[in-house]
């Protein structure tokens, strides 16, 4: 075996715990679990199912820790891991898989294959063998966390200006948006867009937040190729900038994600959980609206519109009435996809893959399902909360010739909250009567 | 005991020895418990995941294939009733009639439904390109385990023929792809506990 296959297989070594294991043991090869993958469900092609992804790793760890497999391979189908094999497995786990667990929901015997390709991508990380796009953002995310100060003038600028399109948009010369505010009740933090911290700002600015926006983005690479210290790495800066300003709790922006990252994953990297809350701003929002700290007039989004549930805010984040509570506050007409919540399917997106040029055609095709299933809504405009999301949704509306419009839900909330406000400015005031 | 007794109880421990192996090999591994703060509860997910989340309307894949999906709970319930006959095999003549006759039904029926599926296994292409050589073996070994349970009870003479397959399956379990019965309460808590404290199972929790 080649020096690059044993170090991989070294690395496969690290990653494979008590629950990796069980789901590479446990597996009945039933083949119930083909029709839940959205990627066999647009392709129909036998290695795009959940199980011939897994065999593909169990196949060499059963040469190396199956009697069966040691002594006569070819009865349970071992081999010996070739460099072929890790590039064969590099497609599988990167562009044919984005993690989305909908396979691990329906297997009878719970095989969590997204689990299992998990540890592949740690694996083939480690071997150099991940897209390389997916290494030069995790890596560029990291220098910016080492040299905040390089960019936090620029990104000042920035701010200030989205500050001040925020006064306009608010007729209210007393919004902010405020950065290192120390004990600041919420350490918000965006990705580098605008349409990320501009609504934001409205929402926190109308509900009274005490909140701060953070320097950095919320985005995390280091998730998407399997390796923790890379993920530590980048989340350090945010946990370090929350911790410095002693802050409640950090609330991430619209991305599926950074959320499952920070939220879930984060306390393992860190061996600890955080002394702070982590919550997204979806959340956020369905407290805020229960809680009646915004003004809403749903007349203001009047058409239909549908709901995508990301993968890592809904059935890996446990996140799936919160965006309905919003929804029904800020819209006159939500409809739901079928199916929804944990039986959603994924966009065909996630786990990266909308990062990756080289695999553009893969994840439009194995958006097919999704596709479907916003043309059988019915509804021009889909919602959804994950930044990833709306990327590959946007994609496939055009690739499909859907025609909808993808959007945020908190651009749906500053719809109905400016509407609200100007509806309340316009009101007749009741006039006075005299004794 | 005869000595089909202790053959029997021989394979057993080997069983129980093969799968204490594997116990051993498992509980060496890392296990990574989350340290998140819960949002749901780990209890309740795993509840579910062993009752609710089994039932054929939990899972859009059970629901879709429900016929593969009650073949394969005839076909378990016939393993175990299988079992029970092994166990219940020196006292078959003083059992009551009902008792007796309806372990005949459970394995008779179980057995089919096992060998329907290896013809699905078989005549479906894409299980067909699934499965391995022990995937046919463990499916027809088991099947024929589970037929023969309620044969012999029919036809006496059949006995040792029944405790050959027993002790045959009762070696090959740790060996094979069998020992998911084994891995299988393993998975499901792993899967319990993940999603329950995630707040994506349990009860109250929308699936639509």
């Amino acid at each position: 075996m080649s020096e690059t296959v044993n170090a991989a297989l070294a690395a496969f070594e690290r990653v494979l715990d008590r629950r990796v294991l069980a789901a590479l043991e446990v597996c009945a090869r039933c083949g119930i679990c083909a029709d839940s993958c959205h990627v066999f469900a647009s392709t129909g092609e036998f290695q795009d199912t959940p199980t011939a992804r897994s065999e593909a790793v169990r196949r060499f760890y059963r040469r190396r820790h199956d009697p069966l497999g040691q002594i006569f391979p070819w009865w349970v189908r071992a081999k010996d891991a070739t460099e072929e094999d890790l590039d064969a497995l590099t497609e599988a786990a990167f562009a044919t898989c984005t993690l989305c667990q909908r396979c691990a929901m329906n297997c009878p015997l719970g095989v969590d294959t997204a689990l299992i390709m998990k540890a592949a991508r740690a694996m083939l990380t480690a071997v150099g063998k991940a897209p390389e796009m997916l290494v030069q953002l995790a890596d560029a995310a990291i220098v910016r966390g080492e040299n905040p100060d390089l960019f936090r003038e620029v990104y000042k600028e920035i701010v200030a200006d989205l500050e001040q399109q925020a006064r306009e948009r608010l007729d209210d010369p007393t919004v902010r948006i405020p950065m290192d505010k120390q004990g600041a009740d919420i350490l918000y933090v965006a990705l580098s867009g605008a349409h990320t911290i501009l609504p934001a700002a409205i929402i926190f600015h109308v509900a009274g937040a005490d909140w701060t926006l953070s320097a950095f983005e919320a985005s995390n690479y280091g998730v998407f190729l399997g390796n923790p210290e890379k993920a530590q790495a980048i989340a350090q800066r945010i946990v370090d900038e929350a911790t410095r300003l002693g802050v409640k709790q950090i609330v991430l922006t619209e991305c599926g994600h950074a959320y499952a990252a920070m939220r879930w994953e984060a306390p393992n990297w860190f061996g600890r959980d955080f002394p702070f809350r982590v919550r997204s701003i979806v959340e956020v929002l369905a407290e805020y609206v229960q809680q009646g700290r915004l003004p809403l007039d749903p007349s203001a989004n009047p058409e239909p519109v549908t709901y995508h549930d990301s993968c890592n805010l809904g059935r890996k984040g446990g996140l799936l009435e919160e965006p309905r509570i919003v929804l029904r506050a800020v819209a006159q007409n939500f409809r739901e996809m079928t199916p929804n919540r944990a039986e959603a399917y994924c966009c065909g997106g996630g786990g990266g893959l909308v990062a990756i040029p080289e695999w553009e055609e893969k994840r439009l095709r194995a958006g097919r399902k999704k596709a479907e299933q916003i043309r059988a809504s019915g509804a021009p405009l889909v919602a959804t909360s994950c930044e990833n999301c709306f990327l590959q949704i946007r994609d496939l509306s055009a690739h499909y010739h859907l025609g909808v419009e993808v959007t945020g839900l908190m651009e749906l909330v500053v719809n109905a909250l400016l509407m609200a406000r100007a509806k309340a400015k316009t009101a007749p005031q009741p006039v006075a009567v005299a004794a | 005991m005869g000595i089909w007794g202790w053959v029997v109880a021989g394979a057993f421990a080997g069983t129980v020895a093969g799968l204490g192996r594997h116990l051993a090999i498992l509980l060496g591994r890392a296990y990574r418990p989350e340290r998140a703060g819960a949002m749901g509860s780990p209890a309740q997910g795993v509840l579910y995941a062993f009752t609710w989340g089994m039932m054929p309307w939990a899972k859009e894949s059970t629901r879709l294939h429900l016929l593969a999906y009650l073949r394969g709970v005839v076909f378990h319930i016939g393993i175990g009733a299988a079992f029970l006959a092994l166990l219940v095999s020196p006292w078959r003549a003083q059992m009551a009639p009902a008792l007796r006759w309806g372990l005949v039904a459970l394995t008779a029926v179980g057995g089919l439904a096992g060998f329907a599926g290896l013809v699905a296994r078989i005549a479906e292409a894409r299980l067909r390109r699934l499965s391995t050589p022990d995937d046919f073996f463990s499916v027809t070994l088991v099947s024929l385990f589970t037929l023969a349970a309620g044969a012999a009870w029919v036809v006496p003479p059949l006995l040792p023929v029944f405790y050959v397959l027993a002790v045959a399956t009762l070696l090959y379990i740790p060996f094979g792809k069998i020992r998911h019965c084994f891995y299988f309460f393993f998975s499901r808590y792993f899967f319990g506990v993940g999603f329950g404290r995630r707040g994506v199972i349990g009860w109250g929790k929308a699936h639509e």
